[in-house]
């Protein structure tokens, strides 16, 4: 009878190891590249198409320059862009009011929503008229912002600032809303207070749904004061954009819409480290990014 | 590893005659479904004693999840009532203590910071806290684990975590509701005998939860079969296996005809 037991000691014992980091970094290596043959074909297929006139010698284009530049045009323009003062002054403007409108939109998102979360007959009151605001498209509150609060930074800071507000709020009503029934079960049999609920069930289990909300209010913040941007005003990236397409300096186009996808990347990128950061826990995180 | 003793003798735990630890009077549970009003559980007495190991055992939609949350004084029950030492439960109780199926860890949390979550939710985690939280990683054999995630765990090992949490805020009744019914059967087994062995070692009065006859017969004192339509016990089973409960239990003659018994009880022959 004691076969049972020899080596059965182990079982339920064995712990999953996680994947080797050697063959993470070899995973990022291979992204990378990857990656860079995917931007370094279209940019090549890009200029094949914009040259075909001077390759072939056929009459044939297909699009005029003033257009559509080619990258051999927008890269050096997109390096003077980044060492000339005025245009980094421009975007220095637009980085602000997406930082700015980011921390008042979001903040305020997550405080309304953890007000709403947690009381009951609130969220009864407020999430229909959220649902309602939340299906508005927002940049069309563009000219009434500018109307209130002039052409200056404060409009775009405004309307950077409502159109992240929405991800978050609804997400952290949904994070700090829908917890495990049975961890919550087990917070009432240890007689939790409400905060004791909130600091040690609530708040933690929001945190993968409150991010990914964030995440996209970053992006929002960032279409935000562009939108602003292009609708009224002197100064900043949309300001820049608008100014060189109507001069038809194609080539500054779209070296400043590069440089305006490489702030996006950066943002993504420092809320993608902050993520791994504070979400080392998370199961989905590995198969997420 | 527990040493086998022989296994002749039984020692009952409880002391027949004293007052019962847990009574359960006359309890029926009424849910609306659909409109149509569903009797789970029908006019069900019961009673726990001192240190028994009490298993509740059914198919599936019989009320003995129910039974366990209205015991946890986590559903009020339509009729009926609960004592705990005389004491009528109606809301949760700091010397009841629970255990489900998942291991609801909490997965921000290492498993030594899971165990203590009981201790700093009723604020006794500074006196004594460490050394309790120390004796339980030994008793369930988790030592080595204390700084994992339960992400890096196995399913069984996560419930011997959840187990921890359960035992080190030392409640007088311990509440388990199907705990191993996710894991497979070897892994099931093994945590079986281990849970033999700290019942043993604790001597808490258990209400236990399952739909696996075998299981609900190698841990129990008594085994009450419950049957479906409306949810009621059909049967009182003592189970007169010796303890210590040890894996070679299983192949003692009393197991296997209790086991068949109750088998026959919920019309399976």
């Amino acid at each position: 009878m004691d076969t049972d037991m020899s080596g059965a000691d182990t079982l339920g014992m064995e712990s999953l190891s996680g994947s080797r980091p050697d063959s993470r970094f070899r995973g990022f290596w291979t992204q990378i590249l990857l990656t860079g043959s995917v931007v370094i074909g279209i940019f090549l297929i890009w200029e094949l198409l914009s040259s075909w006139e001077v390759i072939t010698g056929s009459r044939l284009s297909f699009w005029p320059e003033i257009v559509l530049s080619k990258p051999s045009e927008i890269i050096p323009a997109f390096f003077e862009a980044i060492s000339t003062g005025f245009v980094l002054w421009h975007f220095w403007v637009t980085f602000q009011e997406t930082a700015i409108g980011f921390v008042i939109g979001a903040g305020g998102g997550f405080l309304l929503g953890t007000y709403v979360a947690l009381v009951p007959t609130f969220r009864k009151a407020f999430y229909p008229v959220i649902i309602l605001f939340q299906s508005t498209p927002r940049v069309a509150l563009a000219p009434v912002f500018i109307a209130w609060f002039a052409f200056g930074i404060a409009s775009k800071i405004a309307l950077a600032a409502t159109i992240c507000f929405f991800p978050v709020l609804i997400n952290t009503i949904t994070g700090l809303t829908v917890i495990d029934e049975n961890a919550g079960l087990l917070m009432r049999s240890l007689k939790a207070t409400r905060w004791q609920t909130f600091r040690h069930l609530r708040l933690p289990s929001s945190v993968p749904t409150v991010f990914a909300g964030l995440k996209a209010a970053l992006t929002f913040a960032l279409i935000g004061a562009i939108v602003g941007e292009l609708t009224a005003t002197n100064e900043g990236a949309g300001h820049l954009i608008e100014t060189a397409a109507f001069q038809f300096r194609s080539d500054d186009v779209f070296a400043y819409l590069l440089m305006l996808a490489l702030i996006g990347l950066a943002l993504f990128l420092v809320a993608a480290w902050l993520e791994r950061k504070l979400l080392f826990w998370h199961v989905d995180l590995d198969e997420a990014t | 590893m527990v040493s086998e003793p022989p296994l002749t003798g039984s020692s009952r735990r409880y002391i027949p005659g004293r007052s019962p630890a847990l009574a359960v009077d006359r309890i029926t549970q009424v849910f609306e479904k659909n409109g149509e009003p569903l009797v789970a559980l029908r006019d069900v007495s019961l009673e726990v004693r001192q240190g028994e190991f009490l298993t509740l055992v059914g198919p599936s939609g019989c009320g003995k999840s129910t039974l366990l949350k209205i015991i946890a004084g986590l559903l009020n029950p339509t009729a009926g009532s609960v004592y705990l030492e005389g004491n009528e439960v109606t809301e949760p109780r700091e010397e009841i203590g629970l255990m489900f199926q998942t291991s609801t860890l909490f997965p921000w949390r290492n498993v030594i910071r899971n165990i203590s979550l009981p201790l700093e939710i009723t604020g006794t985690m500074e006196a004594d806290g460490d050394k309790r939280i120390a004796d339980v990683i030994e008793l369930v054999r988790l030592e080595g684990f204390e700084q994992h995630y339960p992400r890096e765990l196995s399913g069984g090992m996560q419930q011997r975590v959840a187990l921890c949490r359960l035992l080190v805020s030392e409640p007088d009744l311990m509440l388990l509701d199907e705990p191993f019914g996710s894991l497979d059967e070897f892994t099931r087994e093994h945590l079986n005998t281990e849970l033999a062995r700290i019942a043993e070692h604790e001597h808490k009065t258990t209400v236990f939860v399952t739909h696996n006859i075998r299981e609900a017969v190698f841990l129990s004192d008594r085994v009450a079969v419950m049957g479906t339509t409306p949810g009621r016990i059909l049967d009182l089973v003592e189970v007169d296996l010796p303890r210590p409960r040890v894996p070679g239990s299983r192949r003692l003659v009393e197991y296997t005809e209790t086991v068949n018994y109750i088998r026959e009880v919920l019309g399976l022959f």
